[in-house]
């Protein structure tokens, strides 16, 4: 059995990370991880990219220091056309990402907690063209509990 | 080679037929007039339809002599796309609110939609971003929104009270209020009671602390907050022992409260404690958690309460609605408890007038007239199994009971199944479910019912059985009619005098929300949100497979 440590390791052995090797697709968020840079307006901005035939973002997991604005830019670097359905307080967001084409988005999420995306045309969510948007901090001090700290797993 | 320009992500909503613009309507619902809301029965400007929690629509086009022709008049259709947080528990649980001719309605996973409430016709939307590992208990679920000043409100599974423009959907103020990260969510419909918005916590199975939270509708500013469990060395407080228990011991308000204007008091019914099933953690009564609490409107003191269930280590929660009503010159409350047992109450100080069983199998304890609590069945032995009536959905949970001021009878629909529950200590962990047991509800030998039950004596009046549990609200019109949707799919118009079954319909999928009642160019409409799930493993364990939908229906007579 191997230990969380090992996984990455395993899962790359086994190429669950490939496309149509150990299983059809690439197993989900097993691509690499992207922190959001924050701009001094408190902005935020990540990219993510569709790299040729691997049927997944890059990175997968893009990590906003806290909950805000995020612009994410969308890069399609593959010789086929995608989309991105992406979270945001408002609406789903939505760009079309033809062949070799770069878009941006501009999202606004809560946190904390993680949000999915995906490119939602054919089965590209099950082939491996979900990623996450990992939204760290903690609620402001006003919506807390009023009690003393407690005990965490 | 250039990258070909994608351009600017727009929002999906663009992407299909709404119309991006509601009517001003909103902008003229006031308080005074969600005072009087029962005086324009073509609307229904709060969560119960008045302040009372009658849920009684005067309306009466639609009758026991012409509901036989009742067919549909538009659906609308809300399935949803992408990954959602608690995929397998999604339900659609709200009571739409109508301001002349526009609809105000809410679906899991926090979207909110104004329709045209003559056609079903998409006007705007809006979603708010849910993180997928969000705690729940119980389903991505949500009962609705409040109207007022040209706004809609409604709160977020992530614990946000958001305010958006009535007229393009678009988010005005956004408060957070619950913490995420200690368990807290949010699915209640809020309150507007002068110029607040007040809503209550969700999250009693994490070991939280309840609230109730009071803001201001232009700014969003708090204004008051109160919790449901007292801190050391205030009143009630007297009921935990020493120790961390107060502070993990539940007893949210997940179900929106009624209003007295007269008494400026607010009804709010408490959920369980916690751990809910292993009372030696925390022994005494529990204040206020199974109760009543009756709250100054404009300092949310508690001024007096009611405990329907102490010590509860059965999950009878006591959040559901607590409705307003007046006999021979009292004012009174009446309210079906997840105990199996009818309350009712004077509700200008918490006095028990009467109480009553409404479901035949009640072995958990017994309530004898005056009160008085004799309990039988407990999961006190570590390991041991207990089987009890109620089980932990409780003869009646959140979905909601009606009172005609025609016939003065209440109609509640009934849940009758037990569960089998083993104490089992854990230890407290933050963001971790908090049960102190393990659970498994009987998926054999359940049935339902609608009863209409005389609040003069506690009787039940008439009762229509059914195989499965009725888990959806009931509607009672100025028609004689009383409206209530099963778990497999039908949807009932039963004469609200006699209990006999007079119409029914099809949906296609069980219910788990809250008709209500409208009109639009002197046409009377009936709509229901169908979508079933949620805790159905709690109210209807044998209906878990049952067809998933996501529909709005709206019925009329034909023209």
């Amino acid at each position: 059995m191997a230990t969380a440590v090992e996984l990455s390791k395993v899962v790359n052995e086994l190429g669950l990370n490939k496309q149509n090797k150990a299983t059809l697709g690439r197993l989900l968020t097993h691509g690499n991880l992207g922190q959001a840079e924050e701009r001094p307006d408190g902005r935020m901005h990540a990219e993510v990219r569709i790299p040729p035939d691997e049927l997944t973002w890059d990175p997968a997991i893009v990590v906003m220091p806290h909950g805000g604005d995020l612009e994410l830019t969308l890069t399609n670097d593959d010789d086929n056309t995608h989309c991105a359905i992406l979270p945001s307080n408002g609406d789903l967001k939505f760009i079309w990402l033809p062949n070799h084409s770069r878009g941006t988005a501009t999202l606004n999420l809560d946190g904390p907690g993680y949000y999915w995306f995906s490119s939602g045309i054919g089965n590209d969510e099950g082939r491996g063209l979900v990623g996450v948007i990992a939204v760290m901090g903690d609620v402001p001090a006003e919506a807390r509990l009023d009690r003393p700290p407690q005990p965490r797993p | 080679m250039p990258y070909v320009d994608a351009g600017q992500a727009v929002d999906l909503g663009s992407l299909s037929a709404l119309t991006g613009g509601a009517p001003p309507v909103a902008q003229g619902v006031t308080y005074e007039r969600i005072l009087r809301a029962r005086s324009e029965p073509q609307n229904w400007l709060t969560y119960y339809g008045a302040y009372d929690g009658q849920r009684y629509s005067p309306l009466d086009q639609i009758n026991i002599q012409n509901v036989r022709r009742l067919t549909p008049a538009w659906v609308f259709q809300c399935g949803t796309t992408g990954i959602v947080a608690g995929p397998s528990t999604y339900a659609f649980e709200a009571t739409p609110i109508v301001v002349d001719g526009v609809m105000y309605v809410t679906g899991w996973d926090s979207w909110v939609w104004a329709l045209d409430a003559r056609t079903g016709q998409q006007l705007w939307r809006y979603k708010q971003a849910v993180p997928f590992d969000t705690s729940l208990c119980c389903g991505n679920v949500n009962r609705g929104v409040a109207v007022a000043k040209g706004k809609v409100f409604f709160v977020t599974l992530n614990a946000h009270v958001v305010a958006l423009d009535a007229v393009t959907g678009k988010r005005v103020w956004d408060q957070p209020y619950g913490d995420v990260r200690a368990g807290e969510s949010a699915t209640v419909a809020p309150l507007v009671v002068k110029d607040m918005v007040i809503v209550g916590s969700s999250g009693g199975e994490f070991g939280v602390r309840g609230h109730i939270d009071a803001f201001d509708i232009e700014t969003g500013r708090r204004i008051w907050r109160t919790y449901t469990v007292p801190k050391p060395g205030e009143p009630g407080s007297e009921t935990w022992p020493d120790g961390p228990a107060w502070a993990r011991g539940g007893a949210n308000t997940w179900v929106t409260g009624t209003y007295d204007p007269e008494l400026n008091l607010m009804y709010w019914g408490t959920g369980n404690p916690a751990p809910d099933f292993d009372g030696d953690v925390r022994p005494g009564d529990n204040l206020y958690t199974d109760s009543v609490v009756a709250i100054d409107a404009d300092t949310g003191q508690i001024r007096w309460h009611y405990q329907y269930t102490p010590h509860d280590v059965w999950d009878y929660d006591s959040v559901m609605e607590n409705i307003l009503f007046d006999l021979d010159g009292r004012k009174l409350l009446g309210h079906f408890d997840k105990n199996g047992y009818f309350f009712v109450l004077d509700r200008t100080n918490g006095q028990l007038v009467r109480v009553a069983p409404f479901v035949d199998r009640i072995t958990w304890g017994e309530i004898d007239p005056s009160g008085k609590i004799t309990r039988k069945v407990e999961p006190r032995q570590e390991g041991e199994p207990v089987h009890f009536w109620p089980g932990p959905a409780g003869a009646k949970e959140w979905t909601h009971a009606a009172y005609s001021p025609r016939t003065e009878l209440f109609y509640v629909p009934v849940q009758d199944l037990g569960a089998t529950v083993t104490r089992q200590r854990r230890e407290f962990k933050e963001g971790i479910p908090y049960w102190g047991a393990s659970v498994t509800v009987d998926s054999q030998d359940t049935q339902g019912f609608v009863r209409a039950v005389d609040p003069r004596t506690g009787r039940v009046a008439w009762s229509w059985r059914n195989e499965t549990p009725m888990c959806a609200s009931v509607l009672a019109t100025g028609g004689d009619l009383v409206f209530a949707g099963e778990p497999t799919g039908e949807f009932n118009a039963f004469n609200a005098r006699t209990g006999e079954l007079l119409w029914q319909f099809q949906t296609g999928c069980g219910h788990h929300g809250s008709p209500m009642a409208y009109s639009v160019m002197g046409k009377q409409y009936i709509a229901v949100p169908t979508g079933w799930g949620g805790w159905a493993e709690g109210f209807a364990p044998e209906m878990l497979g049952a067809p998933r939908g996501a529909a709005l229906f709206a019925f009329a007579l034909p023209d």
